[in-house]
């Protein structure tokens, strides 16, 4: 089996650059966006496309890129599982989550599969804590179950 | 006209001047790290930190940092009261667990008092104290070729993707601002190593020594609006020819 990669396409980088408005360097933050969309990563080539076509320095889109935790220097999984580090989901089985999670997976937190399918972060309080221990699986918020079920459940029958 | 009083003198300044300019004007030192004459005031080291208060004030003065304060009339600033001490060294001694390695932050902190630091000292071995001076200067020279990356405690100073600064144009600027020389740099005759980047050097043309990097010398040029080999000798070289040609005139005048 070979390395999946995310495939950055002239096609896709083209159609974002076009909808950018040129030499608009308020836009950045909204084109990262649209590139971590695209590629759940901000890759090297299309950082360097954006500058160009923002008229703003390289550096600045890799200090914004490199700032901000919704934009990654690397492809993230396909699910992109948030654990709640926060007080209620810590004391409801949080840590145990994670480390299944990690161990199952055979990563670090903050890492990535190498199947590119899974990314397991931790994440401070998102305010639910009625519901811990939570996680938020690409962006939506699950819980209210007991660690290793949940490990389990999330992982989808994975080992 | 602004009329205020620094440690006890009577200093007259003009609207728009800060503390800080106030005061160096008046020939009294404040210690800094992130600011340049050359560049805007940024208030990062907050080493400058000075108490002032206005004349008519009854509360208490503020702790302001006297590279950004403006000068009001009628202030009463006092750039080494106990309290300024205080807050200096508290500075210093966090910067110090920054940068345990730095000769310039060390001697700093121990003319201050802080002969260690009381916080977990880092163990990198960075001696960037995150001034943003040279950011700011290579933004100013219009480069914009490195700059600050990440966050928090993991932020740092970069080319950008940690490659070979490709808007780079070799000209130092960024390691001689450095005030801890975190950035470094290797140099011979022919050529120049920095931020990943190998330039090669234009030499004088009477001299013989080296002048700019050749990216510079263009970069340069560009800006300026001069052709691109207007740059071919050293300063030290058109003084001299200049010399010359004012000896010259002289003599043929007489």
């Amino acid at each position: 089996m070979s390395e999946p990669a995310i495939v950055i396409d002239a096609k896709r980088v083209s159609d974002l650059l076009d909808r950018l408005p040129a030499g608009e360097a308020s836009a950045l933050p909204e084109a990262l966006r649209a590139a971590q969309a695209a590629f759940r990563h901000v890759p090297r080539e299309v950082a360097a496309a954006v500058a160009r076509r923002l008229s703003v320095p390289a550096s600045r889109v890799f200090g914004l890129a490199t700032f901000h935790g919704e934009f990654s220097l690397f492809p993230k999984g396909e699910v992109v599982l948030k654990v709640c580090t926060g007080a209620a989901c810590h004391g409801r089985g949080a840590p145990t989550l994670l480390d299944e999670l990690l161990s199952k997976l055979g990563i670090a937190s903050g890492g990535t599969t190498k199947d590119l399918k899974f990314t397991v972060e931790t994440t401070n309080c998102v305010g639910a804590c009625a519901m811990a221990p939570v996680v938020s699986v690409n962006g939506e918020l699950r819980g209210n179950a007991e660690p290793s079920a949940m490990a389990k459940e999330l992982l989808g029958g994975r080992s | 006209m602004i009329a205020m009083d620094i440690d006890g003198r009577r200093v007259v300044t003009e609207e728009g001047r800060t503390l800080l300019d106030a005061a160096r004007e008046a020939g009294i030192d404040i210690p800094t790290l992130c600011h340049h004459e050359a560049l805007e005031p940024f208030g990062g080291c907050r080493l400058c930190v000075v108490e002032a208060a206005p004349a008519d004030s009854r509360g208490p003065a503020e702790l302001v940092i006297s590279c950004l304060a403006p000068a009001r009339d009628g202030l009463v600033v006092r750039t080494a009261s106990e309290r300024v001490k205080e807050a200096r060294r508290t500075v210093l001694d966090l910067l110090l667990a920054r940068c345990p390695t730095s000769d310039v932050i060390r001697r700093l902190a121990a003319e201050h008092g802080v002969p260690r630091t009381s916080f977990p000292e880092s163990t990198d071995g960075s001696k960037c104290i995150l001034c943003m001076l040279c950011e700011r200067v290579c933004a100013k020279i219009g480069a914009h070729a490195i700059g600050g990356a990440g966050k928090s405690r993991g932020k740092r100073i970069a080319a950008p993707f940690d490659l070979a600064a490709e808007d780079c144009i070799g000209c130092l600027a960024c390691a001689r601002i450095c005030p801890t020389g975190h950035i470094g740099y290797e140099e011979t005759d022919d050529e120049r190593k920095i931020w990943g980047r190998t330039f090669r050097m234009v030499k004088c043309e009477v001299t013989g020594r080296p002048l700019m990097t050749e990216e510079q010398r263009s970069f340069e040029a560009k800006r300026a609006g001069l052709p691109e080999d207007w740059f071919t000798k050293c300063p030290e070289s058109k003084r001299r020819e200049t010399a010359e040609t004012i000896a010259k005139a002289f003599e043929e005048v007489r």
